[in-house]
């Protein structure tokens, strides 16, 4: 179970030289990284450099052709999507993903009954629903939200699952310039409650840079260089591989 | 000895059949995730039309045939394009609306023909003996027409650019999409091509076997277990699982008598499901 | 919303079921008798397709199971002379979910349209099974001469106690149904829409499909002892591969959304069967028609187009109410911007 009454005991994450084709196209190609409990840390890359596919991995929606992950020491590369889930390790979505026809209030009570939470979560959600402009649309159905509510909504869900590592799959994407910074809200909020580890795969740049204290570069399937934001950005490789491809500020 | 290489050509023959009708579904299974429910009623009404055409147009039968795969190919077109395409994502509706086609073309036919087989034969008649094997010859003919079709199909699908573009789609529709091939179009084309597979064979086939409203139920039945053996979505698969199945039901007709061969024989599709879903040559098939 | 307004569909279906106890009391006409019989039957059979149909999962292994469920009681009545009412519904019930587990587990891990080919092949499979096992199921013969069942020490021999028996079991299928999709209704209604979600939030989608597929097979098992019940005879014809259509046509025709469908549609279609029997080749095809248009334009079927023409009119003439109250600490706070 992920909620254990204590105050969410973290797990590390390992991951040992996993590669992952589809058929012949090689997508990654040994990705390695640790992520300890409670740390944050970022993964950026150009498009088609594999961080989707990555997360898929990780979570357990598609199986590893190589190399291993652990969590807690525990081999979990292979293990169903909802046994990773009940561990802690849990994921949101690029896309929009809710039970569409259930009101916000419904996705949420879903979320805590799969996933085991404790009714005691409701009133941590209190706060996070009043800051993100959910409360005042508690019954209506999730798909009657403005976008970028309903990516909120994704995440929050993901959140009440007490999770001890979250991976959030490009949670700015679409979103408004005043959006954004509520996912900083947000990964706050959740590495305070639950005290999980966190890994963003992010295009926003500056999302990145404000966040994250160590990050990750992924390029045509391989890690190009790990460390703190402001080194890793003023690397000419890292420089290059971005190179005719405007990030950061867009028009709000 | 003697029977065992006529269980043997009757095998293929029927494999050739078999593979005829499991292209058109695997073909619309792997490209646009549709079962579909109407096969055996294509089926039927191929040969309807073929019959219609000799019976009461005085048609010559190649041409019958010909008008055959043209109609059923066109009323698939037709059904896709202005049906199916509207509910082509919710894969539980398409089956219905499949069902319900196949429903409606069954009374449809039963309303016009009655539910009397009609009077349907083949035009040539004979049989070749060879070396002690005999062969009647209307199989030959379907096999040879079939290989044909199979070769035709198989042309289409690896050497033109609209089989590309249908091969991409199946293998991955939205990144098929992204690199211009448009579903709207293809998707109509991959139904009417599959529908007229199936109202070739009708054609083909019922003249020898019998022609009546219901003898399109063992057709879907035989295509499920066809493609599930040969893998969803996998040409060759379906090829080669065709012909085996028509060979095991050639040779339990003759070995094992009555019904054993087919229980057999869906149990073992049965078994082939479970242990390895993907069938020989599919993709994956496990859900999450 | 209180907790049986959200059971009002359920608590209809068991109602209308509960009134047809009525019926052997009010009329004696044997078309009567007969037709509510075959609707009884009929309105059991359909609750199988809707419990997995709450999945989005399409089941055509309902004659399958159907024939379990009715060779067993049939078999349970003519070699072990067993005719308890209760029990033989019992059994009906669990034979089917018996055979129906270890099917599930290994088969419901599968996409769902694997899963739907597969009941397709279960029910021919079945029926093969019962030519080639004549000593147990008499074969093409089928098991004729079946004896009346008895409740409480009592037969159970006249078309009116038939018709009841039939009745008993339908109502004791509905609240099978009710209890189950009610207790399981956020867990059904997650995979419903969106099972990578559920699955992604924790949820062992696979395990809940499983027992979804048992107590459909259950329920189905039960119609088949009814079915087997009313002609006193356990025949392969009563179990054929077409008649899993007719019973996703009352399902589906009459509404997936709730416990009412089958209820309305088994009633209307079976009904109408009976009336027009003369032209019987023609009712596959209006099924077909129906379920097209019901694909097509009216998603909820005949209670779901209702039910959304009622919201409609009652908007119209009254204004909606305010929110809920709210769960929990969470409270409505105005909010600036």
């Amino acid at each position: 179970m992920s909620a254990d009454g204590s105050a969410g005991r973290a797990g590390t994450l390992e991951v040992n030289t996993i590669s992952k084709n589809f058929g012949g196209l090689r997508v990654f190609n040994e990705v390695s990284f640790t992520l300890a409990p409670g740390e944050l840390m970022g993964v950026i890359g150009p498009n088609g450099a594999g961080k989707t596919t990555l997360i898929n991995v990780i979570s357990g929606k598609l199986a590893p052709s190589a190399g291993s992950i652990k969590f807690d020491g525990r081999d979990i590369g292979g293990l169903p999507f909802h046994t990773l889930s009940r561990l802690g390790l849990v994921r949101s979505f690029q896309q929009t993903n809710t039970f569409k026809s259930a009101t916000l209030r419904e996705n949420l009570a879903r979320a805590i009954r799969f996933s085991g939470s404790p009714p005691s979560i409701w009133g941590k959600l209190d706060g996070m629903l009043r800051q993100f402009d959910l409360a005042p649309r508690l019954d209506v159905p999730s798909d009657k939200l403005p976008y970028g509510l309903q990516k909120m909504l994704g995440l929050v869900l993901a959140y009440a699952t007490s999770p001890r590592v979250l991976l959030l799959d490009e949670p700015a994407a679409g979103l408004e310039r005043r959006e954004r910074q509520q996912v900083d809200a947000f990964v706050d909020a959740a590495r305070a409650d639950h005290g999980c580890a966190v890994l963003i795969v992010e295009h926003d740049m500056d999302l990145i840079k404000r966040l994250c204290p160590r990050i990750l570069v992924l390029d045509a399937g391989r890690i190009l260089a790990e460390g703190a934001p402001a080194e890793v950005l003023a690397r000419p490789d890292v420089i290059a591989a971005y190179m005719g491809i405007v990030e950061g500020e867009e028009a709000a | 000895m003697a029977s065992f290489v006529s269980a043997g050509l009757i095998g293929i023959s029927l494999g050739a059949q078999y593979a005829l009708l499991a292209l058109g579904f695997t073909l619309i299974f792997g490209i646009l995730g549709v079962v579909n429910f109407a096969h055996g009623g294509f089926y039927v009404l191929g040969g309807y039309v073929a019959y219609s055409c000799v019976a009461m147009l005085g048609l010559p039968y190649p041409v019958a045939v010909l008008a055959a795969m043209l109609a059923t190919a066109a009323l698939g077109y037709v059904f896709e394009l202005f049906l199916v395409e509207r509910v082509v994502d919710d894969h539980l509706a398409t089956l219905m609306l499949t069902l319900g086609l196949y429903l409606m073309i069954g009374t449809c036919i039963q309303a016009v023909y009655g539910p009397e087989s009609p009077q349907f034969s083949f035009p040539i008649t004979g049989t070749l003996r060879f070396a002690g094997f005999y062969m009647p010859l209307e199989n030959l003919v379907v096999l040879a027409v079939c290989l044909v079709a199979i070769g035709g199909v198989y042309f289409l699908m690896y050497r033109t650019d609209l089989g590309r573009g249908l091969r991409a789609l199946a293998d991955n529709r939205e990144v098929a999409a992204t690199q211009g091939l448009r579903p709207k179009l293809l998707f109509p084309l991959a139904f009417a091509l599959s529908c007229g597979l199936a109202g070739l064979t009708g054609a083909l086939v019922t003249p020898i076997l019998s022609l009546g409203p219901l003898v399109g139920e063992p057709v879907l039945a035989t295509a499920f277990l066809t493609v599930i053996l040969g893998g969803f979505g996998s040409i060759i698969g379906a090829t080669v699982a065709a012909f085996l199945v028509g060979l095991i039901e050639a040779y339990s007709v003759v070995y094992l008598g009555g019904s054993k061969g087919a229980l057999a024989l869906f149990v073992l599709v049965l078994i082939v499901l479970i242990v390895r879903p993907s069938g020989l040559f599919g993709k994956e098939a496990r859900g999450a | 919303m209180s907790r049986l307004s959200q059971f009002s569909s359920e608590i209809a279906a068991i109602a209308i079921i509960g009134l047809s106890f009525l019926i052997p009391f009010i009329t004696d006409s044997p078309f009567a008798y007969s037709t509510h019989n075959l609707i009884a039957v009929a309105v059991t059979a359909a609750f199988s397709v809707y419990i997995m149909l709450r999945m989005d999962l399409m089941t055509f292994a309902v004659p399958a199971f159907m024939a379990v469920g009715g060779y067993a009681a049939a078999i349970a009545g003519l070699k072990f002379g067993i005719v308890d009412s209760f029990f033989l519904t019992a059994l009906s019930f669990v034979a089917p979910a018996v055979v129906a587990l270890p099917l599930g587990i290994l088969l419901l891990r599968l996409r769902g349209i694997y899963f739907v080919l597969v009941t397709f092949l279960l029910t021919q499979i079945l029926q093969l099974l019962i030519f080639e096992t004549p000593d147990l199921t008499g074969g093409t013969n089928g098991l004729v001469g079946m004896p009346a069942t008895t409740i409480f020490g009592m037969e159970l021999a006249d078309n009116k106690s038939v018709l009841l028996l039939a009745i008993g079991v339908a109502f004791a299928a509905a609240i099978i149904t009710a209890l189950v999709s009610g207790y399981l209704r956020r867990e059904f209604a997650a995979i419903e829409e969106n099972e990578v979600l559920a699955q992604s939030l924790g949820l062992v989608v696979w395990r809940y499909k499983v027992i979804g597929f048992v107590v459909a097979a259950g329920l189905a098992g039960m119609a088949g002892f009814s079915l087997v019940n009313m002609l006193l005879t356990a025949h392969p014809t009563s179990f054929s591969p077409q008649s899993s259509v007719n019973y996703i046509a009352y399902t589906i025709i009459g509404g997936r959304g709730s416990m009412l469908g089958p209820v309305v549609g088994a009633t209307l279609l079976v009904w109408m069967s009976s009336i027009f029997s003369t032209h019987g080749e023609f009712s596959e095809g209006l099924y077909g028609l129906l379920i097209m248009v019901v694909v097509l334009a009216a998603r909820g079927g005949i209670v779901g187009t209702v039910a959304a023409l009622w919201r409609r009119l009652t908007r119209n003439l009254g204004s909606e109410t305010s929110a809920a109250p709210i769960v929990g600490t969470v409270k409505e706070v105005a909010h600036e911007r």
